[in-house]
């Protein structure tokens, strides 16, 4: 072969080089990614799963979960909208003034001359930034996945295909663990017409003893065991639903803002 | 057949060559009509590597005049580090106070009261001798911790206590600081429960 050593560097060369923007490049960017602060609160994000959470993620990778199911959102774009919190003294004028502005869906600097505007009249607002997108509006999230939200995920669950709902936000938008357990059970059960097959073999339906188990599904007639019989979850099914509800990208980042829908002032009751 | 066939064998083997032409004009000018579109492109939709960038978002200024600069979450945190810095040394982040030293303000009954006059004149005139708050009685003495911050800002800061640890008193707005301020102008620090009791809730 006459240019060997020159085919030898070309091959080298590209090879390198996609070594080095796939590789390299992401290791360099996000290779020491850390705890993150929620905005507007000293609380960090992502925490690390408790212990069940974490076997839960072992189940999920092997059952396949994410052949049909994402948990990656993505946002088509971003608004704020401007509320009004106060009418001021001049509670007609304001209305009046409100019925021909635009408050929804602006961008940034229409929110502020409209807000300015209100203010100037005497009345209060807040501007809310609000995500928007196909993802969103079904309500899968309430902002788009960042790296952060995968910080504690080994191997990470993206999943490709849609067959079922995105599942990065699940823990919060579907946080009952009885209706998760009686949905792998059964899901038509709870979702009319899903595609979901069942995961009966991770629960086990035995005879009642003495008393009916505390953990027994209460399934109605059509998938319910025979008389004397009862369906309790076995450690995989709470392991995995245990995963499921640590699926919280529910929190505003610096990288994804947003204004939460509700602002709580008694905030550590909400945590979990 | 006496024509000899004519010697072509010199041609035939000698190695072809490729013959040489400029490039084409339209060809450069494609090649930089695409580099160009792909700039914009890449202004567009890179975020410039910025790992906080996500698609949406354009570049890291348009990223940061999107964040939440007013609302109530935005003023919560404003006040809650205000708090932490000023009354938190004592009164605890946690609002439960130090045992035998400072009182708690969660579950106070001074703090819980109905209106905010009482609570605000501690803070701006300060206060000394002894109190009881939650059944236990108190003897330290407080400075005037809130006298140098402003109307707004201790507004913000009552009401942060007003709301937090399982406090559910009412807001309390600037315009009303601004009026207790006025009344305690000049005057010594309040001298325990008698005097904190003359005071109108």
């Amino acid at each position: 072969m006459k240019n060997g050593f020159v085919i030898f560097l070309a091959a080298f060369a590209v090879l390198a080089s996609s070594w080095g923007a796939f590789v390299l490049a992401p290791q360099l960017q996000l290779g020491g990614a850390k705890q993150v602060s929620v905005l507007n609160s000293s609380d960090v994000y992502p925490l690390n799963r408790p212990g069940e959470a974490n076997q839960g993620l072992r189940i999920y990778r092997a059952n396949g979960c994410a052949a049909c199911h994402t948990e990656q959102v993505q946002q088509a774009g971003f608004a704020c909208d401007v509320v009004l919190t106060a009418a001021g003294k001049n509670p007609t004028v304001i209305s009046n003034l409100i019925s021909t502005l635009k408050l929804r869906g602006l961008n940034e600097r229409e929110a502020e001359a409209a807000a300015n505007k209100i203010t100037t009249a005497g009345g209060k607002v807040e501007t809310h930034i609000v995500a928007t997108g196909p993802d969103i509006s079904r309500g899968w999230g309430l902002r788009h996945s960042v790296a952060e939200d995968f910080l504690y995920d080994s191997p990470v669950q993206l999943g490709s295909i849609r067959v079922g709902p995105d599942l990065a936000d699940v823990g919060a938008r579907l946080p009952d663990m009885n209706w998760q357990l009686l949905h792998l059970y059964a899901p038509q059960n709870v979702v009319k017409d899903s595609a979901m097959p069942p995961f009966r073999y991770l629960f086990e339906t035995k005879k009642i003893g003495d008393a009916p188990s505390r953990d027994a599904l209460n399934l109605p007639k059509e998938f319910a065991p025979a008389a004397g019989y009862e369906v309790v979850p076995k450690a995989e099914a709470k392991q995995l639903v245990a995963y499921l509800l640590s699926l919280h990208t529910d929190v505003p980042l610096y990288d994804a803002p947003f204004t939460p829908p509700q602002v709580s002032t008694n905030a550590p009751a909400n945590k979990q | 057949m006496s024509d000899e066939p004519k010697s072509c064998s010199t041609r035939s083997n000698a190695e072809p060559t490729a013959a040489r032409s400029h490039l084409p004009m339209w060809i450069l000018v494609l090649m930089l009509a695409l580099l160009y579109l792909g700039g914009i492109y890449f202004d567009r939709h890179s975020g410039w590597f910025d790992k906080q960038v996500y698609s949406p978002y354009a570049n890291a200024a348009e990223l940061e005049s999107y964040q939440p600069k007013s609302g109530a979450a935005a003023l919560l945190a404003q006040s809650k580090k205000t708090y932490e810095f000023v009354c938190g040394v004592c009164h605890g982040t946690d609002g439960l106070g130090k045992p035998g030293q400072f009182p708690p303000l969660a579950g106070s009954e001074w703090v819980n009261a109905k209106d905010y006059k009482r609570l605000a004149q501690i803070p701006l005139e300060g206060l000394g001798g002894t109190v009881h708050v939650k059944g236990q009685e108190w003897n330290a003495s407080m400075a005037a911790m809130g006298a140098g911050l402003s109307d707004a800002d201790l507004a913000a800061v009552l009401t942060y206590v007003r709301s937090s640890w399982g406090n559910q008193a009412g807001a309390v707005a600037a315009d009303d600081v601004k009026l207790v301020r006025a009344t305690v102008a000049g005057k010594p620090a309040i001298n325990g429960e008698p005097q904190l009791k003359t005071i109108p809730e």
